[in-house]
């Protein structure tokens, strides 16, 4: 497979502030990524140096093997939806929808309606008088309907409620699979989309600090419940990514064990469960927010209590 | 879909995006400007109609430099979301007020005929052919309205760049230069005691040179200036 998108060493600095940090990644020709990360991890600072909005401070960026910055050969296969999209005063509806189909090549306007449908969103009405969810919303009809090889979402639930939110993950997998193209998706709603993205790519301070297939990830952690000694006898040895007490009783979450490791869990009487991407995403950046990943336990332990 | 003069024309149809208000409501406000000045000079007696004219043409270039200002604020914000590429944006933008404001010149021209035929509109006014504007060659007349028009539209585009680039602090450290810059040049005339030669200096000059030549110098510089600045500019 060719790749659609490739980070080399890329940073980008904000005066002081590092907003990436040497980041090296690869986006495979359509597939579904999921970036993920907390507030300020540089998803959207990402996001706009592979769309050509800004460029990096340094190292490289490639879309289809192309730098991104002013090309216009290659902007007209990209689509960039962002919560932060800019329309001009005086635009309504139509008159995005209208200038989105100037602009990509393969628009197609028959889809658009349908996806109108889908939130009753009037054409006639002024982008600026627009609530929150409907403005998202004519991001995603211009994302979706712009069929873009490449189509990058940034946030693009605000202001989404979950039923509406469920129907633009229903649509963009149908449409996906009926236009196969490389779509990269950033989101906090972390288990919303778990099902949906093919690779996940997490930021954190500006760096990757995981960048692995959906199906490994979801095997990657399993969290080891039982009495505090036998988890604690058991887990000696492994990267423990979070732990919490209550009583006699422990939870750790470990990385990945092998499978005479599963069976060696059930013969102590222990309890093996599998992590959600969010508590994974959790529990990482968590442990690297607080070197001590005891403070989060705690945390954790006295809500249980 | 795909050619360079389709693409251009793409990015500057954005700019025109509603065309009711960006395309009409130059002429509208000149409208009301010319209705305002038409009833005051009804109200007129004729000696005092004789000499004068009006400045109600000044609306058309304010409402002239706004759109391009918005040009550069609002829709190259938009425009760079949606895939346009800058140097994509300004050719749209600069072919855009070239042809606007030759189209706007030669509406002027039209109008001040019409003035001239009618005896300033039966009451002798001088909304159009103002003074110092008048030029006898129809080529020279649209001249000297389209040139000022075309260096409004760039000034806007350049503060609008300017802005879009480095933020209203770049506006205002633009503004500050502007103002150092000319007082400077004023200090150092009357320091010099130029300014008899300075004036005698422009009395020397056409009308055309300085309705037109020295715009059109001024407008060019302008369109450099802004397209170094818009090359890496930020939505």
């Amino acid at each position: 497979m060719a790749s659609a998108v490739t980070f080399h060493d890329v940073s980008k600095r904000f005066g002081r502030f590092t907003a990436l940090d040497r980041v090296g990644l690869t986006v495979e020709e359509n597939t579904i990524c999921g970036l993920l990360g907390r507030n300020g991890a540089g998803k959207t600072t990402a996001m706009q140096i592979l769309t050509g909005q800004i460029t990096a401070s340094s190292g490289q960026v490639h879309v289809f093997g192309a730098d991104p910055y002013e090309n216009e050969e290659l902007l007209t296969r990209v689509c960039f939806v962002t919560e932060s999209q800019r329309y001009p005063d005086g635009y309504r509806v139509r008159h995005v929808l209208r200038a989105a189909s100037w602009l990509y090549p393969n628009w197609d306007g028959d889809y658009v309606g349908s996806l109108l449908e889908d939130f009753g969103l009037p054409l006639n009405c002024p982008v600026k008088k627009l609530s929150r969810g409907m403005r998202s919303w004519l991001g995603v009809v211009v994302g979706l309907a712009a069929r873009a090889p490449l189509t990058v979402f940034d946030e693009p639930y605000l202001g989404l409620d979950a039923v509406a939110r469920q129907l633009f993950y229903d649509r963009l997998l149908a449409d996906y699979v009926a236009h196969p193209r490389t779509v990269l998706l950033s989101t906090h709603l972390i288990d919303e989309v778990s099902d949906l993205v093919e690779q996940v790519v997490l930021l954190d301070s500006g760096q990757v600090l995981i960048d692995e297939a959906a199906d490994t990830l979801r095997r990657r952690a399993v969290t080891v419940t039982g009495s505090a000694a036998a988890v604690e006898e058991f887990t000696r040895g492994h990267v423990r990514l979070h732990s919490e007490q209550v009583g006699s009783l422990a939870r750790v979450t470990v990385e990945a064990l092998g499978e005479a490791e599963h069976a060696g869990a059930r013969a102590l009487g222990l309890n093996l469960e599998s992590v959600s991407l969010q508590q994974l995403m959790v529990r990482t950046t968590a442990r690297r927010a607080t070197p001590a990943s005891a403070v989060g336990a705690d945390a954790t332990t006295k809500e249980t209590r | 879909m795909t050619g360079t003069a389709t693409r251009t024309l793409n990015a500057a149809r954005l700019q025109l995006i509603p065309y009711q208000t960006n395309r009409f409501l130059p002429w509208g406000i000149l409208g009301i400007s010319f209705a305002i000045n038409l009833l005051i000079y009804s109200l007129l007696g004729p000696e005092d109609r004789a000499n004068g004219f009006t400045g109600g043409l000044a609306s058309i270039y304010v409402v002239f430099f706004a759109a391009y200002v918005r040009a550069m604020v609002q829709v190259f914000p938009f425009a760079l979301g949606m895939g346009v590429t800058r140097r994509r944006f300004y050719t749209a933008t600069a072919l855009l007020a070239v042809t606007e404001s030759v189209a706007y010149g030669v509406i002027l021209y039209l109008l001040r005929l019409v003035e001239d035929a009618t005896d300033g509109w039966g009451v002798s006014m001088r909304f159009f052919g103002i003074t110092y504007l008048v030029q006898d060659n129809p080529l020279l007349q649209i001249l000297v309205y389209a040139v000022p028009l075309g260096l409004l539209a760039f000034v806007g585009v350049f503060v609008g760049g300017v802005f879009r680039r480095w933020g209203m602090n770049g506006v205002y450290t633009l503004a500050i230069a502007v103002i150092a810059v000319l007082g400077g040049l004023a200090a150092l005339v009357t320091w010099q005691r130029w300014w008899d030669a300075l004036g005698g200096w422009f009395t020397d000059q056409s009308p055309l040179t300085l309705l037109a030549g020295l715009p059109a110098a001024l407008a060019a510089a302008l369109a450099a200036a802004a397209f170094l600045t818009i090359r890496r500019a930020t939505p």
